[in-house]
């Protein structure tokens, strides 16, 4: 229990860190990008957004710092993020939560399904030392994880959209679909997803296996799998309960500690290929000087990262029964 | 009597243990009571948890004692407020460390620790002294030892090295920290007798820590039994090994095996194990495993009471010698 | 009592031919990741450094024909405004080598700063730090640059380095920091501030110099991040767009729809250099992994045609019914990085029904591995290999059997209990869940059996039963251990192989265990072999014993002959070397000097160095000799009997 509450203040605290840090960057940028952003809205926008806005970004500062922080962090509390630029006059919320579903099905679905891929494989490749898969992997995917994720999706629509026509160049579905529920609708936006998945699989598994195949060849040296050996116990269930529950906790520190990176690559990912996810959304933001939209994305991306290591966490706490105990 | 070279007048250390507002407070060390003269070895016996290695750090002056006294040749070290001082302490009573493993830094050449000692404490000294060092300590050809890494050496030639180490300071007093039980049998009497040769030798005192009886027999003045944090036994090694008085020595020596007794030893396994010694309360803490334990044992903590000339033993039941009354 | 004098003492240096900076070169040389990583960050480096001399034309020339294809003048093409792709990628190497090494640097600057600090002031200091470490890891970096670059656009290469620098050292930090808490309870430290030292110096120049090859790691990590991150920053527009690097080169090559319009190099050669620079810091950083980590690296044992195992009968010739085990001729080498190492040679043993069989000897001298090759448990960690022999438990040969025929007798015949139970019980079972593993493995018990019987071992071992629900971590040292026994008796089987199981333990603790053991002994009456270095505690137990030497067996013979009269000048010196409670307190000397290196065992005998009685008949390694039951293996009595065999 100690723990579990640990994590979640550990949770809030870096959602403030987060928060904070929108507040603050744009106060200490030099010169005033967010002054030539406040003037597109003008006359188009009621006073109380325009005031949230200024709150936002520090315009007028006859305001005390303090002031405007506690109005800042009570508009988010409320969800307040304002009008989107971009999508005007649709709110940022809206926007958002528009994106969501998007990226949720694309990052969100290959990162799981690449980590548990990519755990099992190592815990396969250094079960059988020395066989093949061991023997190729790891320089393999070495090499491969330091790909940048970006060009690596340039390839992919340059090989399977533009010369073999495979798969769809961009976008997240055609855009003479309706959207909808539809069989129609929805088997064509898997086949445009197809590609930006493979792309982030590919590169973000790499990382997996060879963390698992180091965790379970230390792993298997220790004297506790010797035992499991001693008692006779079939080779499957040493691999699964003795190596594989042991070998797979530091990885999912590791599976937290590496989200970042991912996140990085999934934004990149969805950008080469117009995916309408929350990452392009960030980069249309930014791109459109769209402030309001790009700190409310900022702040969602920080919190799907949250949730993810804190689901880590909790795993953990699961397989491992020394963190119970733990004060 | 003239002043002894260390004395300690109730000296104990507590621990806060247990999570953050907590109140479990761990006993360590109560009340101990004990001198070391020049040229004297004593040895400090007891199982692990009794407290011994804590004293070795309250000497050293790695810990500051909750409570009591410990006077280096009549000046108490709770006076000791300047750097300079503080190094004249360390220089007069340096640490030999048990674990040959760990106690030298990997990254150096052996010298460096004796280099070190000696620019701290000795200044103007170099190379020869190094190599003279080395020589008194048994390792030999100094000048090619001196240029080796630590793993290029031996168990206990590491040791020795330690020991160079504490030699380096021209110390008074030194304390050793289970300074054999880390090695292979054959080699542990090499570095006993080494250590009898530096007191004959240089006139350095002992105060050698170890849960090993027959050796500290071997080479100890006199004796004394720690059990759970409390002095329980006390007086010159002969008298202490052949008439043990209290019921822990005992059982301490009964449980050494030796090779030149007869076999047929089956005596009433005993199960118990050192208490953990935790807000304790008042009352003999051996006397949950004591064969001899009266009413009073469970509610009157028994303190060092004289038991015949020099000896000193902390039981309500423990007879005096012949000749003496009991106290 | 006499002093002995420091010439007594003389100690012959182990021989070390190499020094551990050329170990570190030997180790690079030797991994093909680590030469692949550094070939190729050569390869870029001296791009870096001599573009001018290297590239055909200017970078930045846009002289020649626009999206031109690739020929031999322009090797991949031009792009869409004329320059030359094969020039701009050169001319954009030093940008990325620049942004690696100074992001690489500073980052790994500030996390050896913050992490040793962090874990060696500890307390509130560390507290503070650590979660300051842990927000900047969480909050995804590169969002985090890009709302940074949002309101300050065409930010610079110095701004870039900065910002990449002061955001990305928390991974280093954190890995810094644990290895830091771990060398805190390392005793050279505490001698360092005992001896006064400085806290500064204690960070600086005793805790740093050991985590090298940590500092390198989170250098070669940084390195990667920069350039991928830096690339991914320029790509989509927030870099410079006139500067020379490779991700400008994506960002107008994406611009220009570079892909659809056919000048496909333009589009893809940036990213096949930043990949190939990445590579080679990933190799590098994997490769330092494997050095340090001696546990990954898999060394095979090579075996000389000649020396090949011969297949041993299934069953030998004329097996002794009374004997439960007998060894002929077991040999294990294992290989190490400077080659086979035989760490049991030709040794020969034998043990009846119920009999309590003590295997003595000091570290390095073969007796674990002897044990474990018995149980047919070799393998990691001590990856050896039995290389000739023969192993006969009850009549069939253990060294021919498959790994399935082992199974089906593990535990029911044969159990094991090891030493520091700590780690030999899984840390994420219950103590129930570990015996009904084995139970299940070789039994047909229901549930309510299973658990009837488990609880009966407990209490054989005066364990409360209701410990089945715990986890190893909540039970104290001794528990473990006793625990431990309880789970080898489970299938109550004919033999238990022990490995130090006392070593751990205190002196009154060992000896209600080893007193424990010999009455469940003569009660349910298994054999036991008992592995120790402690001769002195097994000799009340055992019925025979075994001296290893070198891994060789010196002596061998029944415990109390062995005691009133050892004849091998090996045991003498052991016996010689424990000081005694009883009897007269003599000066002692101990066997001076140290065991032979087994990578290079001396021709003749092994003991010979350290033996007092050593003559010239000792150049010739002595077969053992058996006198009056007691076999030994010295050439001291080579005229009294006759030798057992020529081994």
């Amino acid at each position: 229990m100690r723990f579990v509450l640990r994590r979640l203040g550990f949770f809030v605290v870096t959602l403030w860190a987060a928060i904070t840090l929108n507040f603050l960057i744009p106060r200490l940028m030099p010169g005033n990008a967010a002054l030539s952003m406040m003037s597109r809205y003008k006359g188009h926008i009621n006073p109380n957004a325009m005031h949230a806005l200024e709150v936002a970004f520090g315009i007028k500062t006859h305001e005390s710092l303090v002031h405007a922080y506690f109005t800042y962090i009570g508009n988010i509390a409320r969800l307040h993020f304002g009008i989107s630029l971009t999508f005007f006059p649709d709110t940022v919320t809206h926007q958002v939560l528009q994106a969501l579903p998007w990226t949720l099905a694309l990052v969100g679905t290959t990162t799981i399904l690449a980590f548990i891929l990519g755990t099992l494989i190592g815990l396969v490749a250094a079960w059988r030392r020395g066989g093949v898969l061991d023997g190729v992997l790891p320089p393999i995917f070495v090499i491969t994880s330091a790909f940048p994720y970006f060009w690596l999706a340039l390839l992919a629509i340059w090989l399977f959209s533009i010369k073999l026509g495979w798969f769809a160049e961009s976008g997240g579905y055609d855009v003479t679909t309706t959207v909808a529920w539809s069989w129609a609708f929805v088997s064509d936006a898997f086949r445009h997803s197809v590609l930006p998945a493979v792309t982030i699989l590919v590169t973000s598994i790499g990382g997996w296996i060879l963390t698992m195949r180091n965790n379970t060849i230390t792993v298997l040296a220790e004297d506790y799998v010797r035992m499991a050996r001693a008692k006779g116990l079939s080779p499957w269930r040493i691999m699964w309960h003795y190596a594989g529950r042991n070998a797979i906790l530091p990885n999912l520190t590791g599976f937290a500690m590496s989200l970042g990176f991912v996140v990085s690559g999934a934004i990149l990912v969805e950008f080469v290929f117009n995916y309408p996810g929350v990452g392009w959304m960030f980069l249309q933001s930014v791109e459109n000087q769209d402030y309001a939209l790009m700190q409310a994305l900022f702040l969602m991306i920080t919190v799907a990262v949250l949730i993810a290591i804190l689901a880590a966490d909790g795993a953990t706490a699961i397989l491992d029964p020394r963190t119970r105990d733990r004060s | 009597m003239s002043e002894p070279l260390l004395r300690t007048e109730g000296l104990t250390r507590h621990f806060r243990v247990g999570k953050l507002f907590s109140r479990q407070v761990l006993h360590a060390v109560d009340e101990v009571n004990f001198t070391i003269g020049r040229g004297e070895i004593v040895a400090l016996v007891g199982e692990s948890g009794s407290g011994k290695s804590t004293i070795a750090r309250l000497l050293a002056r790695v810990y500051k004692p909750t409570s009591g006294e410990i006077y280096f040749e009549g000046r108490p070290l709770s006076s000791i407020r300047r750097r300079k001082e503080r190094l004249a302490y360390a220089s007069d009573v340096p640490m030999v460390f048990q674990d040959p493993y760990s106690s030298i830094n990997p990254a150096y050449r052996v010298s460096h620790g004796i280099r070190r000692a000696l620019r701290l404490h000795r200044k103007g000294l170099g190379r020869p002294e190094v190599e003279r060092l080395l020589g008194e300590v048994g390792l030999v050809p100094p000048g090619k030892l001196a240029g080796k890494f630590p793993h290029e050496l031996s168990g206990g030639q590491r040791q020795r090295v330690g020991f160079a180490q504490a030699l380096a300071f021209s110390p008074k007093l030194i304390i050793a920290d289970e300074p054999v039980s880390m090695l292979d049998v054959s080699i542990r009497i090499g570095l006993l007798n080494l250590m009898s040769e530096l007191r004959e030798r240089e006139g350095v005192s002992f105060l050698y820590i170890t849960h090993d009886v027959a050796s500290a027999r071997y080479i100890a003045d006199s004796v004394l039994v720690m059990y759970a944090g409390h002095l329980v036994e006390e007086g010159p090694t002969e008298d202490v090994i052949q008439r043990p008085k209290h019921p822990y020595t005992q059982l301490l020596l009964s449980a050494v095996p030796d090779p030149r007794a007869p076999l047929g030893v089956s005596d009433a396994a005993d199960v118990g194990e050192p208490p953990k010694v935790v807000n304790p309360k008042e009352g003999c803490r051996f006397q949950p495993r004591c064969p001899y334990a009266i009413a009073e044992c469970e509610t009157v903590t028994p303190l060092l009471r004289p038991l015949g000339p020099q000896r000193l033993a902390a039981c309500h039941v423990a007879e005096a010698d012949v000749g003496e009354p009991a106290a | 009592m006499t002093l002995p004098s420091a010439a007594e003492a003389v100690v012959e240096p182990l021989e070390i031919t190499r020094r551990p900076g050329a170990d570190l070169w030997r180790a690079v040389a030797g991994n093909r990741k680590a030469v692949a990583g550094v070939l190729l960050l050569a390869f870029f480096l001296v791009l870096a450094i001599f573009p001018g001399q290297i590239a055909p034309y200017s970078g930045t020339a846009e002289d020649f024909g626009r999206g031109l294809g690739p020929s031999s003048a322009h090797w991949f093409g031009t792009t869409a405004y004329g320059q030359d792709v094969l020039s701009q990628l050169i001319s954009g190497t030093r940008q990325s080598i620049i942004i690696a090494f100074a992001v690489g640097g500073l980052a790994t600057a500030i996390a050896v700063l913050v992490g040793v600090s962090a874990a060696y002031l500890g307390g509130v200091a560390d507290g503070v730090l650590s979660l300051i470490t842990d927000v900047i890891l969480v909050i995804p970096i590169f969002p985090l640059i890009i709302v940074i670059a949002a309101y300050e656009r065409n930010s610079g290469l110095f701004t870039l380095v900065v910002v990449l620098g002061a955001l990305g050292w928390s991974y280093g930090a954190r890995q810094l920091r644990s290895q830091t808490l771990s060398l805190r309870s390392r005793d050279f430290l505490e001698a360092a501030r005992v001896r006064g030292e400085r806290r500064f110096y204690v960070i600086v120049f005793e805790i740093i110099p050991t985590m090298t090859s940590l500092i390198v790691a989170s250098f070669l990590g940084a390195a990667l991040y920069a350039v991928l991150f830096a690339a991914g920053l320029q790509f989509i527009g927030l870099g410079d767009p006139n500067s020379q690097s490779w991700g400008t080169m994506l960002y107008w090559a994406e611009n220009n729809e570079a892909l659809g319009a056919g000048m496909v190099y333009w589009a893809i050669m940036p990213g096949v250099c930043v990949a190939l620079l990445g590579a080679a810091f990933a190799l590098l950083n994997y490769a330092f992994d494997e050095i340090s980590n001696p546990a990954l690296r898999l060394r095979r044992l090579e075996r000389k045609a000649a020396q090949e195992l011969e297949p041993a009968p299934a069953v030998a010739a004329a097996p002794d019914s009374e004997k439960i085990l007998e060894v002929r001729g077991l040999s294990v080498a294992y290989a190490s990085d400077d080659g086979p190492v035989v760490a049991v040679d030709n040794v020969d043993l034998d043990l009846r029904r119920g009999e309590f069989l003590g295997i003595v000897g000091e570290s390095g001298c073969g007796k674990s591995t002897l044990l474990y090759a018995i149980a047919r448990l070799l393998g990691a960690p001590l990856a050896g290999e039995i290389t000739g022999g023969q192993v006969l438990f009850k009549g069939r040969n253990m060294v021919s059997m498959t790994e399935r025929e082992l199974r089906a007798i593990r535990w029911r015949e044969y159990s094991v209990v090891m030493q520091s139970a700590m780690n030999a019980l899984n840390p994420v079972l219950t103590v129930e869940a570990q015996m009904r593993d084995a139970l299940k493995a070789h039994s047909d018990l229901s549930k309510r059996e299973i658990e009837k019987r488990s609880k009966e071992v407990l209490r054989l071992v005066s364990i409360d039963p209701v410990h089945l629900h715990s986890y190893p971590h909540q039970l104290s040292g001794g528990m473990r251990q006793r625990a431990m026994i309880a789970m080898a008796l489970l299938f109550t089987p004919d033999l238990i192989i022990m490995d130090e199981p006392t070593s751990a333990l205190d002196v009154v603790a060992q000896r209600s265990l080893m007193v424990q053991i010999k009455e469940l002994q003569e009660r349910l009456g298994f054999a036991v072999i008992f592995v120790t270095h402690d001769m002195s505690l097994v000799s009340h137990f055992s019925d025979r014993l075994l001296v290893m030497y070198a891994a060789q067996v010196a002596e061998f013979g029944k415990t109390r002959q062995l005691f009133d009269k050892p004849l091998h000048p090996y045991t003498q010196g052991l016996l010689e070397a424990f000081p005694s409670i009883r009897g007269e307190n003599m000066r002692l000397v101990g066997i001076p000097g140290h065991p032979p290196d087994l990578l290079r065992p001396p021709a003749g005998c092994r003991f010979a160095a350290r033996c007092p009685h050593a003559h010239e008949r000792c150049a010739i390694a002595p077969p053992l000799y058996d006198v009056e039951g007691d076999l030994v293996r010295c050439v001291l009595y080579e005229h009294d009997r006759e030798a057992v065999a020529a081994r």
